[in-house]
């Protein structure tokens, strides 16, 4: 039972962060390798708004919701913008140079030393039981449901909105969807400030659930395999892979050893990759013509 | 390779196209540059010597991912965990049986061969980021193998290797041929008939099939090519530094990998050299430069951060700024040289 | 472009004419993790210790001459340590060096610094085992933990404070320092009767600790013992208590020891350690405070003692070293060295000729009293003599 809350919570974490993956990918063929490091900022954007305004702390949490939000649009027209129709390589680069910068900065303006937002918003993490066998934390539990809302207002977003309807189209056919009037850079605009704003969340829900310092950044990097293994540019493949990776790694983790928690999760991705290498549900490469 | 340039200058036979240095100025360079190389063990104090040395390491493992990347197309994030692979196949060899250096090089170099055919089995389904990930888990199950073997073994600072040579002008020396050996292998194989197939996959597969060439096969070799080079490149450095251990081989080192490919040029052997310069100096020049920029002691303990944010500013500065790289600025120079005293536009500019 | 080549030129400029100043000064030269992931708990060390320094060289310096300490970035990478140790070494010619980083940086220091002839001094990272009797000519350290002893005196304190048969939990990190350490603890757990009932090793940086606090939960044990960087020991203590296991947790007393337990508020959660919390309220922790904020420290001064120590050793290290100094005398006069920490921890720390560590190891263990609303002492300074 605990183990099925496990994997639960682990999930919800790997698909909260794997959805801004799979949302930039789809609109642009980027992939930003800079999703942990704008998951420290927003964890820090949190650690700041709490001290600011100590009274209040949900008005915190909503300052620094909007705060990543920001974040992500800035990132795109001061950033990406100008890497639209550069090589894919380099617009990668473009965001792995962001995130030794934004790591720069964070060390700078708030030294190296660990943070503990949650303690600074003044709640605790405390331990809920779900059934006798199984507890589960309060920020898990926030987790879980914020993933849920997260999944389900993108859901509606993106199948019922005309704006979500014009980000899947962009994300379809980019030259088409130009020259139907879509203006592109509005809708990559929103994708970097969607993705950077479920960075920011996932990063405050690990900070109070841990801590906050440096080694968040490779936990944006864990969540990797679980947006592989589902597909890059499907949100339900996000979904169910976040699922598969977890509950790979909790099983193995109880019944097996630890230590093989690092590699699991790329194991699953190479066994994935070579079965179907376009993801459990991505939507399948063109085939090349002449 | 050389290119043909836009300055009007042409040439009239295949022995002139095959040439490395086809120029009397190129030759007159490549002479200058050999005398500055051979001069500098014996002006340089120990440091510009290690960072020389530094820079050669890197030239070797960026040769290697030009050739895979900039030339074959075929996107790599397993660059640490190749030099990895030869790093420990060095340590164990040297740790378990007392290897000599003349039985770990060609070992590293099988085990590098044998991981390319790994490393490139992905290719042959995978296009782009999905293979780059396939390779990035492939290095993440090298470095844990790693990992396990100092762990059991009860090396926890590390394996360490006595290097065959200490003194740092004998290693400048050693790293020189390397180097040279690696520019000269790519320089060779990219105007053979490999290095034309290499350039049809990566230009469009399908027209590259349509030519016959075999595709899986040159996939393939380009992947076991440049794993074996990097590889190799992995046992030199295990002996140059005298230890392997798995945090030296993090992810951040794939990364300055494929920045000097980038930022020295796609598809370009000098852009790689180049590029393996910039990469491996730059953090050391930053810092001398918020050095010399006298500080008040007060913000002394900021100046670490600072270094580490102004590599990412000027990285990200460089890639708005100057996409087609280092070799790209080279060329406008050489173009500005060539077509002096006219400013205008060369007529077409090289690939 | 044309800026960056003048860059360059400036750079250049500066490599040389760097090398060419005279040395009129005590020149020490230290390679740390200021930034990345594990900077939290090396950087402070290396601020203190240069506060430390100005403050010397404010009171007229040493043998009345300055200490010049030359701090280099490595960012916990060995190759970039090995480079600073090779310009530490060469270009400004220190006649110390310190290494306050990650373990794996150490391979690749020591062997620059033997090849100079230079003392290595371990500050503020793990002491390797060639600081210990018998040590290597070279190699000091005076860092709180030391492997092997942590874990014999963490068990006599878990042995002593049970009434039943002792279930013990392990947990460690995925670097191999700490797994060799949580390895030798099982082993010593056997010889003292107690049961080892799981190991569990975390990854270095996990978004979620659950999944391995739910297999040593479990396992049941009634203590637990970790011995990791301080983040790995917590997550994995926070987790077992959220999913409601009640045993007690003993952890290593890392620089945040004091603050975290004041956090965490949990009576049943101690840290044992060898430098004293300022709940003691010593003369010298006041001077701690005023040095730290002079030299314009920014972390809490609970972090600093470490820091502080370091500044201790050097002064008398260096005023035991006649002008003009040179490394060899330097090791020798750290090779007989007795400092007096002035009860920052249980006792002096001395070097002798073949032991680098400490002669004697003084242990206290710490924990949150409930009743008192205060971090409090459960066991004062106990003495593990280090021998061979």
């Amino acid at each position: 039972m605990q183990l099925a809350v496990n994997i639960v919570v682990l999930a919800s974490i790997y698909a909260l962060i794997s959805c801004g993956y799979v949302l930039i990918y789809r609109v642009s063929r980027v992939l930003s390798l800079a999703h942990g490091e704008l998951m420290l900022l927003g964890a820090f954007g949190l650690f700041t708004t709490a001290s600011l305004v100590s009274g209040s702390p949900i008005l915190a949490v909503a300052m620094a919701a909007v705060l990543a939000a920001v974040i992500g649009i800035l990132v795109y027209v001061l950033l990406m913008r100008r890497m639209t129709g550069e090589s894919v390589l380099a617009a990668v680069l473009v965001t792995i140079a962001l995130g030794i910068l934004v790591r720069g900065l964070t060390v700078l303006i708030w030294s190296t030393q660990e943070r503990h937002p949650l303690h600074v918003l003044g709640w605790s993490n405390a331990s809920l039981a779900i059934a006798d066998s199984a507890r589960i934390s309060a920020v898990g539990l926030a987790f879980v449901l914020v993933t849920a809302a997260v999944y389900g207002a993108l859901y509606i977003f993106l199948r019922h909105t005309q704006w979500g309807i014009r980000m899947r189209a962009a994300g379809q056919n980019p030259l088409l969807a130009a020259q139907r009037g879509i203006n592109l850079h509005a809708i990559y605009a929103l994708a970097w400030a969607l993705a950077t704003f479920t960075a920011g969340i996932a990063g405050m829900l690990v900070a109070c659930d841990n801590a906050l310092d440096q080694t968040m950044v490779t936990i944006g990097l864990k969540a990797f395999p679980a947006a592989l293994v589902g597909g890059l540019d499907s949100l339900a493949g996000a979904l169910i892979g976040s699922l598969i990776v977890s509950a790979a790694e909790v099983l193995l983790i109880h019944y097996i050893d630890p230590l093989l928690s690092e590699v699991v999760p790329f194991a699953v991705l190479v066994a994935m990759l070579i079965v179907r290498p376009w993801g459990l549900f991505g939507s399948r490469e063109e085939l090349d013509r002449v | 390779m050389s290119l043909p340039r836009a300055s009007g200058y042409f040439r009239s036979g295949y022995e002139q196209d095959w040439r490395l240095l086809d120029t009397r100025t190129q030759r007159v360079a490549f002479v200058a540059f050999a005398v500055a190389a051979v001069a500098l063990p014996f002006v340089a104090g120990s440091f510009l010597l290690d960072l020389a040395n530094q820079v050669l390491l890197a030239v070797i493992g960026a040769v290697a991912l030009m050739l895979l990347t900039g030339y074959a197309g075929q996107i790599s994030l397993g660059h640490a965990g190749l030099l990895a692979a030869g790093a420990y196949t060095t340590g164990m060899l040297f740790k378990e049986f007392g290897a000599a250096w003349w039985v770990t090089a060609p070992a590293a170099a099988v085990v590098g061969a044998l991981l390319g055919v790994i490393f490139g089995l992905p290719s042959l389904r995978l296009r782009g980021l999905y293979l780059a990930v396939s390779t990035l888990a492939l290095h993440f199950i090298v470095i844990y193998l790693g990992n396990e073997y100092e762990t059991k073994r009860g090396f926890s600072t590390g394996v360490v290797i006595d290097p065959p040579i200490s003194d740092a002008r004998a290693w400048y020396a050693v790293l020189w041929a390397a180097a040279a050996l690696a520019v000269l292998l790519a320089l060779n194989l990219l105007r053979s008939k490999t290095g034309r197939a290499w350039h049809a996959i990566r230009g469009k597969e399908a027209v590259a099939e349509a030519l016959g060439i075999n595709i899986p096969a040159y996939k393939l070799l380009a992947f076991v090519v440049s794993a074996t080079m990097t590889s190799v490149a992995g046992c030199l450095f295990a002996y140059y530094r005298g230890f392997v251990s798995a945090e030296a081989f993090s992810l951040f080192l794939t990364i300055q990998y494929v920045a000097m490919v980038i930022i020295g040029g796609m598809g370009s052997i000098l852009g790689a050299v180049l590029g393996a310069i910039f990469v491996t100096l730059f953090p050391y020049a930053i810092e001398y430069l918020v050095a010399s920029v006298p500080t008040p002691v007060a913000w002394a303990n900021s100046l670490f951060a600072v270094n580490y944010a102004a590599f990412g500013l000027v990285m990200i500065l460089f890639l708005l700024f100057e996409p087609a790289g280092l070799v790209g600025i080279w060329r406008r120079v050489q173009n500005y040289f060539l077509l002096w005293p006219f400013k205008r536009k060369p007529l077409a500019t090289s690939p | 472009m044309k800026a960056f080549m003048r860059m360059a030129g400036v750079a250049a400029a500066a490599l040389f004419t760097q090398a060419a100043a005279a040395q009129d000064a005590y020149v020490v030269g230290v390679t740390g993790a200021m930034t990345g992931p594990q900077a939290g708990i090396l950087a402070p060390v290396v601020e203190m210790a240069g506060a430390y320094v100005n403050h010397v060289n404010g009171r007229g310096g040493i043998n009345g001459k300055p200490v010049r300490l030359i701090v280099a970035d490595d960012q916990g990478e060995p190759s970039r340590a090995a480079a600073n140790a090779k310009k530490l070494l060469s270009q400004d010619k220190v006649v110390l060096l310190l290494l306050t980083s990650v373990s794996s940086t150490y391979a690749p220091v020591v062997a620059e610094a033997k090849r100079a002839g230079v003392p290595l001094y371990f500050a503020g990272a793990v002491c390797p085992k060639e600081t210990y009797p018998p040590a290597d000519a070279l190699q000091f350290c005076s860092t709180a933990f030391g492997a092997t002893l942590d874990s014999q005196a963490a068990l006599a304190f878990i042995g002593k404070n049970s009434r039943e048969p002792v279930r013990l939990g392990l947990a460690a990190m995925a670097i191999p320092i700490s797994r060799g350490e949580i390895d030798y603890a099982e082993g010593l757990a056997k010889k003292l009767g107690m049961t080892a009932v799981d190991k569990a090793i975390t990854p270095p940086p996990t978004p979620d600790y659950t999944p391995f606090a739910t297999r040593l939960k479990e396992a049941n044990p009634n203590w637990m013992w970790a011995w990791s960087p301080w983040f790995s020991q917590v997550r994995t203590y926070e987790a077992m208590r959220r999913i409601g296991w009640q045993g007690r947790y003993l952890s290593w007393a890392h620089l945040n020891a004091e603050e975290e337990l004041a956090r965490i508020k949990d009576p049943e959660f101690y840290v044992i350690g060898t430098n004293a919390f300022f709940e003691d309220n010593l003369p010298i922790q006041a001077e701690i405070r005023a040095v730290a904020h002079r030299g314009n420290v920014k972390y809490p001064v609970t972090y600093l003692t470490e820091g502080f120590i370091v500044g201790l050793v050097l002064e008398t290290a260096l005023r035991n070293t006649a002008w003009p100094p040179t490394p060899a005398k330097v090791a020798a006069a750290m090779s007989k060295l007795k400092v007096d920490l002035k009860g920052l921890r249980g006792g002096p720390l001395e070097w002798t000729k073949d032991n680098h560590f400490r002669t004697r190891q003084y242990y206290r263990v710490w924990h949150w009293d409930a009743q008192k609303n205060a971090v409090a002492r459960v066991q004062d300074w106990q003495a593990i003599d280090v021998k061979q």
